[in-house]
């Protein structure tokens, strides 16, 4: 064997990368996800691990390294930035124009010389579409959009990263806001490949304590603009739209909605618009009280006046009646006490004529008269004799003037 | 004279000796007497109209 015609290790490599060369001599467009990406910050070059995953979605069924040289990543990432709306991150397929390098010492190498964002954008055009199909042929996609939104929220879980620029945003909103507003945070990785599990085990965390909170916000971004593919991944979707409270988004994005805004009860672009989203709600419900109370106010206070006004008027009312029925009384009064007068004085005036006429009466029985008219009485033993049977003849009478008396003797009688 | 009278009863009284010499019953013994009770019925019945006729003028 040790005979046989032989040639060096390097000579065959040598042989490799002058086959390579020869059969991709002008580079080749491949689509690949990123598996994972760096940007060396001495150097300037992107270095990058594409891969192509496998059926079972478990070990990648290729894998390779790829760079981009300093000169040509400026443009690219810019470029690529400038239409997908985020920087090149893992997760995300590409496709590349690679130029295909071998280096005896170092093996196989891809130089990307170009990147098509339109087919990422396609990508995940793709992705949100088969996303939001899914949720609707489960019936769910609406589902966090009936959930009741009360009014006043004043317990918010937060799901975010603490030391996240928006997160520090959204809570210096809050407490630059009247109200009190209690935030709970949960921890999570909100970037990058780990962030959709993390947020879903943080939503797990929440909806474990569901009953302590009002809604639960999901908070990412302000500075830095990243990966947004988690948030139309169907997992994170899926639990966002059957989460059991109102879910509220402020993912820091603005080009276009994500699914998870989607099917969000309430999206928001910032994190800082979420929290003046709650103050707002608070505020518009406060003018509302306000409003209500000063109208009660107002309604109590005229009923008020309405009811001393018509009291004022049945005072005077029973004033002006009570002295007509004064006047009235008294003027009958008057009217009885003249009657009154008048009856008495003819009565009186009755009784006077009654008692003349008496007194002429009586003047004319005075026997005073009787005798100065000439009469006499006669008397006998005292007694005055009304007849003449009473006397005899020889009895001795007395006889009675008016000025004076006699006495004589009967000397005859008739009968 | 008695002050319990009444000006009814002085009235009635005066009103049955006017009705006695009215009838030519009147005693004559008795009559002198009868007419001065009478003159002082009248008397106390006119002082009664008097005291009426006195007090509704200072009621007024």
């Amino acid at each position: 064997m040790a005979n046989e015609k032989h040639i060096t290790l390097s000579e065959l490599l040598a042989d490799v990368r002058r086959t390579l060369a020869e059969r991709f001599p002008l580079g080749v467009w491949i689509c690949a996800e990123v598996g994972e990406i760096k940007e060396n910050r001495y150097s300037g070059h992107c270095y990058m691990e594409l891969i192509e995953k496998g059926d079972n979605d478990g070990t990648p069924k290729a894998k390779a390294s790829a760079a981009v040289w300093r000169s040509r990543w400026g443009m690219l990432s810019a470029h690529f930035q400038a239409a997908t709306g985020s920087p090149l991150a893992a997760g995300m397929k590409v496709l590349l124009k690679v130029s295909v390098t071998f280096h005896e010492s170092y093996g196989l190498s891809l130089v990307v010389n170009d990147i098509d964002p339109a087919y990422t954008i396609g990508e995940q055009e793709q992705r949100r579409r088969q996303t939001i199909e899914q949720l609707t042929a489960e019936g769910v996609i609406d589902l966090n959009k009936t959930l009741d939104f009360p009014t006043v929220i004043q317990r918010i879980a937060v799901i975010s990263s603490a030391t996240a620029a928006g997160y520090q945003d959204f809570m210096n909103h809050l407490s630059a806001s009247p109200y009190r507003i209690e935030a709970t945070l949960f921890e999570a990785i909100v970037q990058g490949a780990a962030a959709e599990q993390s947020i879903i085990d943080a939503l797990g965390r929440v909806a474990d304590s569901e009953e302590e909170f009002d809604a639960v916000a999901i908070l990412r971004g302000g500075g830095s603009q990243s990966d947004l593919g988690c948030f139309n991944a169907y997992p994170l979707s899926a639990h966002i739209a059957q989460f059991p409270l109102p879910v509220l988004t402020g993912i820091g994005h603005d080009k276009d909605t994500s699914v998870a805004d989607l099917v969000a009860h309430t999206a928001l672009k910032t994190p800082t618009a979420v929290a003046d989203f709650l103050v707002e709600r608070i505020t518009g419900y406060h003018s509302e009280v306000e409003y209500a109370y000063e109208r009660i106010l107002t309604a109590s206070s005229a009923l008020l006046e309405s009811h001393r006004t018509r009291l004022e008027r049945n005072n005077a009312l029973v004033h002006t009646l009570a002295e007509g029925l004064l006047r009235r009384m008294e003027v009958r009064l008057e009217r009885a006490s003249v009657e009154l007068h008048h009856s008495v004085a003819r009565l009186i005036e009755a009784h006077k004529a009654r008692l003349e006429r008496a007194e002429v009466k009586v003047e004319a029985s005075s026997p005073q008269r009787i005798l100065a008219m000439g009469f006499s009485v006669v008397r006998q033993g005292g007694r005055a004799l009304t007849s003449a049977d009473n006397i005899e003849v020889g009895n001795s009478v007395e006889i009675v003037f008016a000025d004076g008396k006699a006495t004589a003797t009967i000397t005859d009688k008739t009968k | 004279m008695d002050t319990e009278m009444t000006y009814s009863q002085a009235l009635s009284e005066l009103e049955g000796i006017l009705k006695s010499f009215d009838s030519g019953e009147a005693d004559i013994d008795t009559l002198s007497a009868q007419v001065a009770r009478a003159t002082e019925l009248i008397t106390f019945c006119r002082e009664r109209l008097l005291k009426v006729e006195e007090e509704l003028k200072t009621s007024n």
